[in-house]
């Protein structure tokens, strides 16, 4: 497939999307504030671009994001790993770990805003709160699905339990991990804009819930695109490289069932 | 000459957790093997000789009896006993070469020797030009070539084989026991292998233990005078071959197969 052919088909799925907002919000079914056409969204996006609001936000919004996921990665990816491979750091902690894993990341936002005080403190907390259960999760099953037959076959080759795991549990894990990644991004987003919507005056989610307030509806929704392509960047350059370099190049994880 | 590898006595049993009792997997195990002898165990499915061969690689324990490879008593896996696995058990994240030079790495060699260890290995089981593909780009016998080359590189006193044959088509079966006969031969690599297909049994093997029925016990222990290596094409219609394999069909099944 040639690179204007495969640019087409990428480019495909938003342009049929946008021509249905188009075709709906010209045929004025609902008042404008309720439903704002793409041109009033790209002006809106064009106005906050030039004024620099929407990087200074995005700016807020990404570090907090990054800073959780960081912080909730390193907390989750050490326990999984000793909560999978120790029976007895899988005893003491699966029981707090099920206890904690269905109070939702928003429900920390009062303790959050007591102890870190208004702002992106609070909102980096329950990011962190909301990224580590799915990471935690995805790893532990990932742990769990590694075939016992790798492991034996590396014992007979010499491997020491720290080359087993090294040489089979780390790359076995990987496609479970990546898993756990994207949600726990995904996630985090969710907490990113409900947090910042409650305990923050800066950000993504406050500009979303500001705009709400001035019946600015073109700049909610350029809220809402910003986050989408933030997230679709973060996969396309980030997620994706590193699944088609691992993954998908060994074998675990395919594009799809479609025959190759 | 000395035994290579000697069980004694070994028994196994298991709590079957369905049938909610105990199972005698293996009953009073004696076997010594020769080095460079090519020693196969055959016997009906669920007759333990898989159990064996774990407890042969350490992979188990046997609830009584002992288990001697080389003057040292087994009491783990190590790579003097390396295992081929029916599922040929490649690491998916290490292409061809990166999995047979595995044990070597393991062992600290230095870096050229490893090379040098490798290409040998990936000329002798005919996988030259496939060194730099991952396993999921292999078919089924190429497969098992590299995994058989991953342990014959790591120099282990024993090669141990389990149905080793047994997911791959009859045709590439075939070659693949050739290959194996050839290979083992000229390394002169002394070899436990298990499999419950008779005639392969006799095709490979120096000799064939045939094991009985749950509780698993030796019910014969049959030297095969063939000259090795062997080849399908003269061996099919051998006598020799014939009258080897009657013998052990009806050591196992009680009748000669029809």
């Amino acid at each position: 497939m040639s690179a204007v052919r495969k640019l087409g088909s990428e480019l495909l799925p938003f342009v049929v999307a946008l021509a249905i907002w188009q075709a709906l919000s010209a045929a004025g079914i609902w008042p404008k504030v309720l439903f704002p056409s793409p041109l009033e969204v790209l002006e809106a996006f064009a106005a906050d671009l030039t004024s620099g609001v929407l990087l200074v936000n995005l700016w807020v919004s990404l570090r907090s994001l990054l800073l959780g996921f960081v912080v909730g990665c390193a907390i989750a990816v050490p326990l999984g790993y000793l909560m999978g491979l120790s029976r007895a750091g899988r005893n003491f902690f699966d029981p707090l770990v099920n206890l904690l894993q269905a109070i939702p990341g928003l429900a920390w936002i009062p303790f959050a805003i007591l102890w870190f005080g208004l702002g992106q403190g609070a909102v980096t907390f329950i990011i962190v709160m909301s990224v580590f259960f799915p990471v935690l999760h995805n790893l532990l099953t990932g742990i769990r699905m590694v075939q016992p037959v790798l492991i034996e076959a590396v014992q007979t080759l010499g491997a020491g339990r720290a080359d087993v795991i090294r040489h089979v549990i780390f790359p076995a894990t990987l496609p479970n991990l990546m898993t756990g990644i994207r949600l726990g991004i995904a996630f985090g987003f969710r907490s990113l804009v409900g947090g910042e919507m409650i305990a923050s005056t800066d950000g993504l989610g406050y500009a979303i819930f500001n705009a709400q307030q001035y019946f600015q509806s073109s700049r909610i929704v350029v809220g809402m695109l910003t986050i989408g392509i933030v997230w679709l960047a973060m996969d396309r350059l980030i997620l994706r490289p590193i699944e088609q370099r691992t993954t998908m190049r060994w074998g675990l994880v395919r594009e799809g069932l479609e025959p190759a | 000459m000395t035994d290579l590898l000697v069980a004694r006595n070994v028994s196994k049993t298991y709590f079957d957790t369905v049938a909610n009792d105990n199972v005698v997997a293996l009953d009073d195990i004696c076997l010594a093997i020769r080095p460079h002898e090519f020693v196969s165990v055959i016997g009906p499915s669920g007759c333990g000789k898989s159990t064996f061969l774990r407890l042969v690689a350490g992979l188990d324990r046997p609830t009584s009896g002992e288990i001697v490879v080389s003057g040292r008593k087994v009491t783990g896996p190590g790579a003097d006993r390396g295992m081929v696995f029916q599922e040929y058990a490649l690491l998916p994240w290490k292409t061809t070469a990166a999995n047979i030079e595995f044990g070597p790495r393991l062992k600290g060699l230095p870096k050229a020797e490893r090379a040098a260890i490798t290409q040998r290995f990936v000329e002798l089981v005919g996988l030259k030009g496939f060194e730099n593909k991952y396993p999921h780009q292999l078919s089924g016998g190429m497969r098992q070539r590299a995994a058989v080359a991953r342990v014959l590189a790591n120099n282990p006193l024993v090669l141990l084989m389990d149905e080793p044959f047994a997911a791959v088509d009859a045709m590439t079966r075939q070659r693949l026991q050739e290959e194996l006969a050839v290979i083992t031969a000229h390394e002169r690599t002394t070899v436990l292998f298990i499999t419950h297909a008779i005639e392969e049994a006799v095709f490979l093997s120096d000799r064939v233990v045939a094991l009985s029925g749950r509780p698993g016990r030796i019910v014969a222990d049959l030297a095969i005078d063939i000259p090795r290596p062997r080849h399908w094409d003269a061996v099919a219609h051998d006598a020799r071959f014939i009258a080897y394999r009657d013998e052990l069909t009806r050591c196992i099944h009680g009748r000669p197969k029809a």
